[in-house]
């Protein structure tokens, strides 16, 4: 039966048939890695670059990095505390959907972007502890509108972070204090553990 | 008597590493068999039920069980201390070298034995080598609500730290480690230690007799310390060599 | 490609590119189909990714032990125990951990519904103020003394407002009743501590303070009175005095949970506990060279040892550990309350701790303390009070009935006749969460919340050594369209108008609740105070309720008790077998455990068998008869039959067979229904002095049917005995 199989694949059908599969399963997965990397279209098309560039700290829509995991998603009446005192809620197009969520109370249904996929704790905390800007991992935001991740936030990607800043702080320790080492290399073997972030 | 079954010591994590080692004790004279501590582990840890099937056939998803035997026949019988039997987290884990995709590691930071779920990919292995059987196997997917509609609305109490495994992964007790990140968090936020019996895992917390003690075992001071000091405490097949974390307290007439 | 290729061809291959694209479409990345709905407005005290913490109460059993629930974005995830409430202390167990899988349960009644049919399950969809007209008219539209009330174990707001109701319109009070309550045989420990001591009350056996304790079937590890806290003070007993460790005997048939924990068990002949109490005590009153109390003079040792199978050599024994321990505690409670001599073997019991010198002592016997809202604790009705009930429900003098909290078509025996009275009562309004066979059987269902999104307050019955009353708050909003059951009475008093809705002028539950604990702000000892009622609801609320700081165990007067006479008899049984029948109350499942999925899988502590109904038999026994574990079994008694597959259980009388209560529901969710079966199948309606049933009180015949059912079990069949053993 398969001796059947394999010479019908040899035949040109057979081999055109394995092209079609393949080019299939291929442009599936480059589909499947460019949607997971382009921002979807959300409910509102929100212009970071316009909050930010009024002046309004990421800490004040995104309070939950300083304390916790997650940073968490404004709610419409952190949005609503400035816009309802602007003229221009009531006339534009782009704050409607806004206006209609406030109105009759309903939630604006966000998509996530900075993912990380569900078997991986992430906690924001430490990293604004350890003295990182939100730009470092999230890119200049100040230039977008919804927000699109400027790097791919695989396990590379936050490794090599790990990984640098740790090293880095072993080579370069100047007293060589075999305390301070120990204490470097605690961190280093914390942060490149698996249950750092995985468990 | 010790057995030399030539068991290869993986010493993974020199001391200088060590961010702590975490232990536990378990006093059987006090544990009552009351599967609080189960059922406490079940609801931390999202582990699902599998249904009276699965449960025949051994497929039953308990990190903790309490083991018990019987002795002799009537009048003359009497049953085995109740042992709460969970992840040993062995020093010199047996289910740590077999893993081929290296989803069974040893932490080293912690010197827990962790299961990474997203690198296995089900050989079970694994809990083949565990002499305490404390490794379980997703066989089906049962915590998705898309195949098991009676799940929908139960779904609601799943804990957001810990991760809800699919099929093919195995799992097991972890000694509650969101638990433990989650203080050492909180304890690095305030700029300080973590204090003795700040970490709780579930089981510890819910037991009514008070018969788990867990902490720092590399802290001569802690509570669990002391208490696997004394001299009715034992391990689990000691004479394997696994080392492991946990200090049973036998119960009886014995000091 | 130099051949052609036809149009069939092309087709096929159209079909696979199709097929494996239709395949790999699901392989799209998981955002694509999430979305996040943030608070639309957010609690000033939440932040994102740190959970909230709430107080309440537990009521999965009426012991009453504090919560902390910890929840996340509106839903609760995790149960811990209020580390601040005297009953547990920090403590659950596995039913406590367990009552999540009952908030989000599947099988929830969501709306309130009209049941044109009873026992249908099919039922019309009401709105909530058509509900309330449906009350307020049963109220109102009934003689008074038609009105019955027929609520749970547990006295909490609901009950002090039903009460007053009932009061108000001059319905007779409520009755409330529970299966624990039945195998508890709480009024059989009342009546004993009320004919011994002349006070009334429910005893506290200071099990902490002992180091020597007697158990003469109490199960207190399981499921009996106080379950957490008495697990806790046995933890105390054993390892946390100073000088000795405590040691347990146990004296049950069966070896139970607790008896499994006990430094001896002795498998006395059912019936004959009392016997062997006197016994213990003359033999004890010689040791000493006391002249003879009267209490314990009619009792012949040696016939006490024939009867009972307890040799002389092991009384003698058992008084030889009186001298060896500074605080002996005997207990009754169990089965050995659960037969026709119940209520004196009780009595024996406290007859000896007063031999025992330990009545009002640390480490001995004491009345409860009284919850801070009353003056006395209110018990649940009785076996033979329920009869009472069933009866007027058949003689049709009851036109509308109420229940709330209770399944009393599963918690009672079927033999007592609920089912066929409920038929001559005109109007059943149940208000139950859960879809259970009573709720089945009502014309109306107006579904109370859970527990967990519940206010109130529950009053303590006993467990802890201070009077306490422990808070309830919503951990989470309503899930599904449920209204307090609390709500729906005051709204309807509101509707009826007139002097019903003067009476009780409150605008919802909370006012009400504030107007009861209002009476504590005068109340000294306890362990915060307010000076008015808004800051001490909010302490209460954050604490999880108020409690005394004091000592409230009330020490009774023992002037008397030894000069009390008994009769060493052994108790009479029920039925022609050759088995005595224990039921016990499943350690896990309690009496409302079946439908959460989670407790069908914890393991029973003895025979670790999930999801089922056993029947223990004597392995010499099974092996005489020529049954094998996993036959099924018929067991028929003077009143019914059953059948259960067997577990050859070690720790059993050859002449005693056992089985579990909590399974055998027809109704009750998709976990529940139809799963194993109910021992109280069996049951009689005989009682024991006090009016409690005998549950224990049955001889049965065992009949092998040649079915085989295996049971799902942790241990596995293999090596249960060990290998060395013979099988």
């Amino acid at each position: 039966m398969f001796k059947k199989f394999f010479n019908a694949l040899n035949q040109p059908l057979g081999r055109v048939g394995i092209l079609i599969t393949l080019l299939v399963v291929f442009s599936a997965a480059v589909w499947g890695i460019v949607q997971a990397q382009t921002a979807p279209p959300q409910p509102i098309q929100f212009p970071h670059n316009l909050h930010v560039g009024v002046g309004i700290q990421c800490l004040y829509c995104h309070p939950g990095a300083l304390r916790g995991p997650s940073p968490g998603l404004p709610t419409e009446t952190k949005c609503w505390g400035c816009h309802q005192q602007m003229a221009i809620t009531k006339t534009s197009p782009l704050l409607k959907p806004l206006v209609q969520a406030v109105e009759s109370n309903q939630p604006i249904h966000w998509i996530p972007v900075a993912q990380v996929p569900d078997f991986v704790h992430f906690i924001h905390r430490p990293h604004i502890a350890a003295g990182l800007n939100c730009e470092d991992c999230h890119g200049n935001v100040s230039k977008m509108t919804v927000y699109q991740s400027p790097q791919v936030m695989n396990m590379g990607w936050c490794l090599s972070c790990h990984r640098a800043k740790t090293e880095d702080n072993i080579q370069n320790n100047p007293n060589h204090d075999p305390a301070v080492t120990a204490m470097l290399q605690e961190k280093r073997t914390k942060l490149t553990d698996c249950s750092t972030c995985h468990y | 008597m010790a057995i030399d079954l030539q068991i290869p010591v993986f010493n993974n994590n020199s001391e200088a590493e060590l961010a702590g080692r975490w232990g536990m004790s378990i006093d059987q004279d006090l544990c009552t068999g009351c599967q609080a501590c189960v059922a406490a582990c079940a609801m931390e840890n999202n582990i699902p039920f599998v249904g009276e099937v699965d449960a025949g056939y051994g497929r039953g998803m308990h990190w903790i069980r309490i083991e018990r035997f019987w002795q002799g026949t009537f009048p003359e019988v009497k049953m085995t201390p109740y042992q709460p039997v969970m992840c040993q987290q062995c020093h010199n884990a047996p289910c740590e070298p077999v893993c081929p995709v290296f989803a069974s590691v040893h932490s080293a930071s912690e010197d827990l034995n962790l299961q990474v779920y997203n690198r296995c990919v089900g050989t079970r292995y694994c809990a083949n080598n565990c002499p305490y059987q404390v490794r379980v196997f997703n066989w089906r997917d049962y915590a998705d609500a898309r195949q098991r509609p009676e799940l929908v609305t139960l779904q609601n109490q799943l804990n957001p730290d810990v991760t809800v495994r699919r099929r093919g992964v195995m799992e097991k007790c972890t000694f509650c480690i969101q638990r433990i990140r989650h203080v050492e968090d909180t304890a690095k936020s305030e700029g300080r230690d973590i204090r003795d019996g700040e970490v709780v895992p579930a089981c510890a917390q819910a037991c009514p007799a008070d018969a788990i003690v867990f902490g720092r075992v590399d802290d001569p001071a802690s509570k669990v310390s002391q208490a696997s000091k004394a001299s009715r405490g034992s391990h689990l097949l000691e004479e394997l060599g696994t080392l492991p974390n946990v200090t049973y307290l036998a119960g009886g007439s014995t000091k | 490609m130099s051949e052609q290729i036809s149009r069939r061809d092309f087709l096929k291959l159209a079909g696979v590119g199709a097929a494996t694209t239709a395949v790999l479409t699901g392989c799209g990345p998981a955002s694509r189909y999430v979305t996040r709905e943030p608070y639309t407005k957010m609690p000033e005290y939440t932040y994102n990714g740190l959970s909230t913490y709430y107080a309440t109460t537990c009521r999965e059993c009426s012991a009453g032990c504090g919560l902390v629930v910890r929840t996340m974005q509106g839903r609760a995830i995790k149960v811990e125990g209020n580390g601040n409430n005297p009953v547990n202390l920090g403590k659950t167990c596995a039913r406590g951990q367990a009552t999540l899988h009952g908030v989000y349960n599947p099988d929830r009644v969501t709306d309130p519904i009209h049941r044109s049919t009873r026992g249908s399950e099919g039922a019309d969809k009401m709105d909530w103020d058509a509900a309330i007209q449906v009350v307020a008219d049963a109220l109102t539209k009934n003689k008074p003394e038609e009105i019955a009330f027929l609520m749970g174990m547990a006295p909490d707001h609901l009950f002090d407002l039903v009460t007053d109701l009932a009061k108000s319109i001059g319905a007779p009070a409520p009755v409330r009743f529970g299966a624990l309550g039945m195998f508890e045989a709480r009024t059989t420990l009342m009546k004993a501590a009320e004919d011994t001591f002349g006070q009334s009350g429910l005893p506290f056996f200071d099990l902490g303070g002992a180091d020597l304790v007697l158990s003469f079937g109490a199960n207190f590890l399981e499921t009996w009175l106080s379950p957490v806290a008495q697990t806790r003070e046995f933890s105390k007993m054993r390892r946390g005095q100073q000088t000795k460790r405590g040691y347990l005997v146990q004296f049950e048939s069966r070896m139970s949970q607790t008896g499994a924990k006990a430094d001896e068990w002795i498998p006395v002949t059912p019936g004959t506990e009392a016997m062997v109490v006197l016994a213990i005590g003359r033999l004890i009153a010689e040791a000493r060279s006391l002249s003879l109390p009267p209490a314990f003079a009619n009792v012949d040792v040696n016939s006490v040892a024939a009867a009972s199978g307890v040799t002389l050599e092991t009384l003698n024994h058992l008084v030889g550990l009186f001298s060896s321990y500074d605080h002996p505690l005997i207990i009754p409670g169990g089965a050995t309350l659960g037969l026709g001599n119940g209520l004196q073997a009780a009595e024996a019991v406290l007859a000896l701790n007063a031999l025992a010198g330990n009545i009002g002592k640390d480490g001995g016997v004491y009345l409860s303390p009284i919850n801070p809202l009353t003056d006395a604790y209110h018990r649940p009705a009785s076996g033979s009070e329920m009869q009472d009930l069933i009866k007027s429900m058949s003689d049709g003098k009851i036109k509308v009935l109420f229940v709330h909290g209770v399944n009393p078509l599963f918690e009672l025996p079927v033999k007592l006749g609920f089912g066929d009275a409920a038929k001559h009562v005109q109007q059943i309004i149940s208000f139950a969460t859960f879809p259970d066979e009573t709720a089945l059987q009502a014309d109306y269902v107006f579904p109370d919340h859970h527990g967990l999104e519940s206010w109130g307050y529950q009053k303590v019955a006993t467990g802890s050594a201070s009077s306490v009353l422990s808070g309830a708050q919503p951990v989470i909003s309503p899930f599904f369209n449920t209204r307090s059951t609390v709500d729906v009475l005051l709204a309807a008093t509101q509707k009826a108008g007139g002097a019903l809705a003067s009476a009780f002028p409150f605008k919802d539950e909370v006012e009400f609740m504030d107007s009861k604990l209002a009476g504590l702000l005068t109340v000294d000892g306890g362990f915060f105070s307010a000076p008015e009622i808004n800051s001490f609801a909010a302490s209460f609320q954050q604490y999880g309720g108020w409690w005394k700081t004091t000592d409230g165990r009330i020490a009774p007067s023992s002037a008397d008790v030894l000069n009390k006479t008994f009769k060493a008899e052994a108790a009479q049984f029920d039925g022609q077998g050759d088995f005595f029948f224990v039921p016990f109350v499943s350690p896990i499942l309690g009496e409302a455990g079946a439908n959460k999925p989670w407790l069908q899988e914890v393991p029973d502590p003895t025979t670790t068998v999930v999801w089922n109904t056993w029947v223990e038999i004597n392995p010499t026994t099974a092996d005489k008869l020529g049954i094998q574990d996993n036959d099924v079994v018929k067991i028929t008694s003077a009143y019914g039959e059953v059948e259960a597959s067997v577990y050859k259980y070690p720790g059993i009388r050859p002449d005693t067979i056992a089985m579990p209560f909590g399974q055998g529901h027809t109704a009750y969710g998709q976990f529940a229904k139809g799963r194993g079966v109910n021992p109280a199948d069996l049951f009689g309606p005989s009682v024991n002095e006090a009016g409690d049933l005998a549950f224990a009180g049955l001889k049965v015949r065992i009949e092998k049917t040649g079915k085989k059912r295996q049971l799902s079990r942790l241990e596995g069949v293999l090596g249960v005995y060990g290998f060395d053993a013979k099988q």
